[in-house]
Order: structure tokens, then C-alpha cells, then sequence
């Protein structure tokens, strides 16, 4: 069996040919017309195919429901097979499932008949488990003629698409107040007062104060001018720094266990979407990735979905796709979550210096919890990650101590209370009020 | 994907199931059938062949779109010819569908892929066509025992004729045009 454009004869055929033509011709040699009984089925096998025999091949179109879904979301692969001739009888479908990705029926082995349905649409369900950009098909399609006589099989590379699945969003949610940043405008109270809409307090008048913020009563009961003050009005500036220097656990994608850059990705495209919710602007850093790196920062839900195109399409690294320097991308004032499993000294050396910058630092911690019990089978695998656990628990000290908090990542609300202290220290730092 | 033919593909998909197995024990089962009724029509069985035919039905268990059931077939074919001196035995009949099963089966189990689910079309479809194929044989049976007692004299001529007419049909049944 052969994959080509036309139909070609199988070696069902030729079984049937072979063994009806020979047994005839032993039955007329041998004057033993008894073998022409066993000759005859083969004959009516071979004469029928024959004369429904297609000549012509079937127009063939293949497609994908979706070209991009979320993790756990499932789409369909369409396979539609016209037959001009009316002559094909059954159809084969295999779609080969990637990594990571469920294909079903059966496997995604699927049968039709044509014979009674010529318009018969062959749908394969296509469900990617875990984030990541996949190349899915072109299923190998074989239509065969009637008594499986002639076959024509179609795999068409061009076909192949590219499948994007983006990663789940964790549930997260934060009403901490944002750090102090530069900004003038925005959607979230300023540490520090100035124009804006949120009343602060009633203050003696001072020079360069607008008249129309004089506030009359309060001035005639005193006797000198008073002013209303309010809260400044400022947007966040926040930059997701993932560290894909390493994956540590194992993934069994969303429906199982989560590895550090699981939890890391999906922690990532949580925390963007919750900001880019509220207003803010979004730059995202990938440290050791061997794809894209950096996302200036913006705004908007395309700028999310850019987010998430790139996080779906991080493939672990290694210290040496890290060029060492500091990220672009971190400008003054800016909020910076980093999203590491803190096992490299790389990614804390990282750390400390971006928090040696000025900038307000938030690591979130992306260690598997149960990562010592993962290897159940090997003791020694979870000794030595007990052992690493310590070590990684000193080097976390000294992080700590040079004033950078770490948090695991826990899902909505995990960083507020950090945040909070963060604001409120940004908050002690900022300007006196006017 | 990109460098998979049908044969790799087809042998590399897991777990048979539902109509793909049962094709797989018709397979296993029709030659085995046609061996019985080989044996239930002579004396003189020759047990090497059916040896040698059972081990060749277990392969084409694994390998249907292969060249092992043709083998088979002639084997089945070569031990009756061999053994069976009675020209007008019914068994033939049975042998004859015996074949035409194991023959179906074979180009049935290649028409999906094994762990595929055959709707109830393709299995009504197949079942009548082996039953077509079985009933064949008993017609040419029934002519046959009819003009048993008719003796034709030999003829070259006839014979020659024949034969022609025979590789004619054989070269229009290989791809539909002498």
C-alpha cells in the first residue's frame, strides 16, 4: 500500500484476481470444475470491484475549528471529502495527536461510509492540555473503493496548522493600592496628592494652589484661606519578569500536576490580565527563554493577548541563553513581579539587582510545593531535593534580608498583603503633600 | 507526520476493538473452517499444509494488507485439489465460503483504521456483500452438480479458448482495461 494522488489497486485486489484467475485456470487444466466453486467469490470480488472502480480523486479539505484556544478548551479538526463519482465506499481518518494534546474519538481514529452519506463531514476533536504552540494534522485520509479494491490515500504536509493554546489564568485578584509610580494619569490613588477626583483633607491655602479648590466655608469660619486636597491620580506600571532559566516537576498540563514554569506562566497571564483590567500597563520579561523575550509596556486586551502569545510560547532555557545584563524594559517606578522557582543563584542574583535599581521587587515563589515527593519511586531524588530545599531556604534569607519579599503563588489575593506594604512604604517615600 | 505512510501509520495505531476484532478472529477462524471442511472431505489430510496455513492465518492477523492471505488461499486451494477426489461434494460449498469470508474479512479490516468505530452502514454493507460473495459459490455448486452427468468430449480447441478468454478477464480485473 502506497500513498499517492490516484487510486491504486490494494492487495485485496490482487488476492481476489490472483485467486480467482488461478483457480479458474487450475479448474480448465485439471478438469477439476470443483475448484471453480472455491474460484467464484473470488471472481464476483474482482469483476464488482472492477466495474466500481473510480477514476477520478476526491476533492479534499481539511481545517481546524479554532487556530487558538486556552488550555483545557477543545476545537475540532475537519475533514471534508467530496466524491464526484459517487464510487468511494468506506474512509479512513487517522489525526496523530501531539504532545500535550487529547485527540478523540478512538484515539482520533475515526471510519466513514460515504457509500451512504456522500456528504458526510468527519469531525476529530482536538484538546490541548497544556499551553504552548503545537503543530496539529494534516490527518492521513484513505478513501477506498467498493471491496476495498482501490485506495487513494492523501497526507498533505501544507495542511498542518499551528495550534496556539494559551495558558489558563490562575484566579487572581488584588485591591492592594498600587505602588508610587511617575505616572500623572490613571485609574488608581496616588500615594501622593495632587490633581485629581478622591478627597484627601481641608489644608491652609499654599502658593500655586487653583483658586476654584478654595474651600469658602472652612476659609470664613478661620479667617484664612483653606483648600480642598485631593488624591493624585496615577496608573501602574507593571513588569512581569518570568524566569524560564529552568522548569522544575513534572507537567501533566491542566489537568494534573504543574511544573514551576506552569504555575509560573499561568500565575503570569492571571496577574496580566488583572491589571491590564484595571487600566494599567503590562511589560513582560522572560529570562533564559529561547524564544521571545520582552513586551514593552502597554495597555488594552490586544496587548493581553500579546501577553499570552508570547508566555504560550516560552520554551525552557538554560543559564546560557541568559545574557546576564539587566532587563530592557524596567523603567523608573515600576511594580516588578518576578516569577521564578528560586534554583538557579542566576535568577536571585537577578532579583537583588533589579531591587539594587530602586525599583519595588515582588518575587513569587513558582516551587512546586510537593516538589521533594514528586519521585516517589527514588528516595534518593527526594533526599537530594530536601537537601537543595535548605540550601535554596538560605539563599531566600539572604534575599529577604536585602529588603526584596518573596511569596509562593497562591492564587487570588496572594500578594496583597505584600503589595500593601509596598504602597505604604512608597507611600512614606513620596512627596509631602501640597 | 510528515514522512508517515499509510502502512507505518495503520500499524503504529493502538488497541483494536469493537468490528476490527471481530474481523481479526474471522480472520483466524475462516481458514481454519476451510481446513475442517478440507479434512471432513478426505482421508488423506496433509498436516504440513495446515500447518504451515495456520501460522500463515495468525500473520495475517497482524498484516491483513498483506500478500499472506493470497497464500493462504492457494494452499487452502492446492490441499483440496490434492486431497478431495469427490468433484460434486457440498463441501466444497463450505470451502468455498470459508474463503470468501477469510478474503472479506481481510479487505474489510483494511478499509479503517483498527481502533476506528464502524457505523452500522459499513457493517450492513459488508455483510451483504460476504453473504453475496458465500452465495456465489453455491450457485456455481448447483450448476455444477446440474450437468454432472453431461459428458463433453475433450477438445484442445475448447481448452485454449478457454484459457484465453480467462487471461483476457484476468488482465481486465487487474486494473479494468485489458
Amino acid at each position: 500500500m502506497r500513498t499517492g494522488d490516484g487510486w491504486l489497486p490494494t492487495a485485496a485486489h490482487a488476492r481476489a484476481v490472483v485467486a480467482g484467475m488461478g483457480l479458474s485456470v487450475a479448474a480448465v487444466l485439471a478438469r477439476r470444475p470443483d475448484l471453480l466453486v472455491l474460484a467464484t467469490p473470488f471472481v464476483v470480488a474482482a469483476v464488482w470491484a472492477v466495474l466500481v472502480r473510480p477514476s477520478a480523486p476526491p476533492k479534499m479539505r481539511q481545517s481546524i475549528g479554532h487556530g487558538m484556544l486556552r488550555e483545557g478548551e477543545s476545537t475540532t479538526w475537519h475533514v471534508d471529502l467530496d466524491d464526484p463519482e459517487g464510487r468511494i465506499d468506506d474512509v479512513g481518518v487517522v489525526l496523530e495527536a501531539p504532545t500535550w494534546m487529547d485527540v478523540g474519538p478512538h484515539d482520533g481514529q475515526v471510519a466513514a461510509s460515504l457509500h451512504d452519506d456522500p456528504r458526510e463531514r468527519i469531525d476529530i476533536f482536538v484538546r490541548p492540555y497544556r499551553w504552548g504552540y503545537r503543530r496539529v494534522g494534516p490527518a492521513l485520509v484513505v478513501a477506498s473503493s467498493g471491496w476495498a479494491a482501490f485506495r487513494w490515500a492523501s497526507k498533505n504536509e501544507a495542511e498542518a496548522t499551528t495550534l496556539v493554546t494559551l495558558p489558563h489564568s490562575s484566579e487572581f485578584d488584588a485591591s492592594a493600592p498600587p505602588v508610587h509610580t511617575p505616572g500623572l494619569v490613571g485609574g488608581n490613588r496616588s500615594p501622593r496628592q495632587g490633581s485629581g477626583n478622591e478627597f484627601a483633607s481641608i489644608r491652609p491655602f499654599q502658593p500655586g494652589d487653583r483658586l476654584r479648590r478654595i474651600h469658602w466655608p472652612q476659609s470664613l469660619r478661620t479667617g484664612t484661606l483653606h483648600v480642598t486636597s485631593t488624591w493624585a491620580d496615577h496608573d501602574r506600571h507593571v513588569v512581569l519578569l518570568v524566569d524560564a532559566l529552568d522548569e522544575v516537576g513534572r507537567s501533566d498540563g491542566i489537568d494534573g500536576r504543574a511544573s514551576s514554569l506552569d504555575i509560573a506562566v499561568r500565575a503570569a497571564s492571571a496577574i496580566a490580565a488583572h491589571y491590564i483590567s484595571t487600566g494599567d500597563r503590562v511589560a513582560l520579561v522572560v529570562l533564559g527563554s529561547r524564544s521571545v523575550r520582552r513586551l514593552p509596556p502597554a495597555s488594552g486586551h490586544r496587548h493581553l493577548r500579546r501577553i499570552l502569545e508570547v508566555l504560550a510560547n516560552i520554551e525552557p532555557g538554560s543559564p546560557a541563553h541568559d545574557n546576564g545584563r539587566m532587563p530592557g524594559g524596567l523603567g523608573e517606578g515600576a511594580l516588578v513581579l518576578m516569577l521564578s522557582p528560586l534554583v538557579t543563584p542566576t535568577a536571585l542574583q537577578r532579583a537583588v539587582t533589579v531591587a539594587n535599581r530602586g525599583l519595588s521587587v515582588l518575587v513569587i515563589d513558582c516551587l512546586p510545593p510537593d516538589i521533594a515527593e514528586q519521585t516517589p519511586d527514588d528516595p534518593y531524588t527526594g533526599i537530594a531535593w530536601r537537601i537543595e530545599l535548605l540550601k535554596r531556604e538560605r539563599e531566600l534569607r539572604t534575599v529577604r534580608e536585602a529588603g526584596i519579599a518573596v511569596v509562593p503563588w497562591s492564587g487570588p489575593r496572594s500578594l496583597d498583603v505584600v503589595l500593601r506594604d509596598l504602597h505604604h512604604h512608597a507611600g512614606t517615600r513620596g512627596r509631602r503633600p501640597r | 507526520m510528515s514522512a508517515l505512510t499509510v502502512d507505518e501509520s495503520w500499524r503504529r495505531l493502538p488497541r483494536i476493538r469493537g468490528v476490527g476484532l471481530l474481523l481479526r478472529g474471522l480472520i483466524l477462524v475462516s481458514p481454519l473452517a476451510a481446513l475442517a471442511c478440507t479434512r471432513a472431505a478426505t482421508d488423506h489430510p496433509l498436516p504440513v499444509i495446515d500447518v504451515v496455513i495456520v501460522i500463515l492465518a495468525i500473520g495475517s492477523v497482524f498484516a491483513p494488507d498483506g500478500p499472506l492471505g493470497a497464500l493462504v488461499i492457494m494452499l487452502v486451494a492446492i490441499e483440496w485439489g490434492a486431497t478431495v477426489h469427490d468433484r460434486t461434494t457440498f463441501w466444497a460449498v463450505a470451502v468455498a465460503a470459508a474463503l470468501a469470508m477469510f478474503h472479506v474479512c481481510l479487505a474489510a479490516a483494511t478499509v479503517s483504521p483498527p481502533g476506528a468505530r464502524w457505523t452500522s452502514a459499513m457493517c450492513r454493507r459488508w455483510t451483504r456483500r460476504a453473504a453475496v460473495a458465500m452465495g456465489s459459490g453455491v450457485t456455481t455448486w448447483a450448476v455444477l452438480v446440474a450437468i454432472d452427468g453431461y459428458e463433453m468430449p475433450s477438445s484442445a480447441i475448447l481448452v485454449a479458448a478457454s484459457l484465453v478468454v480467462l487471461a483476457l478477464a484476468g488482465l481486465w480485473a487487474r486494473d479494468g482495461h485489458p
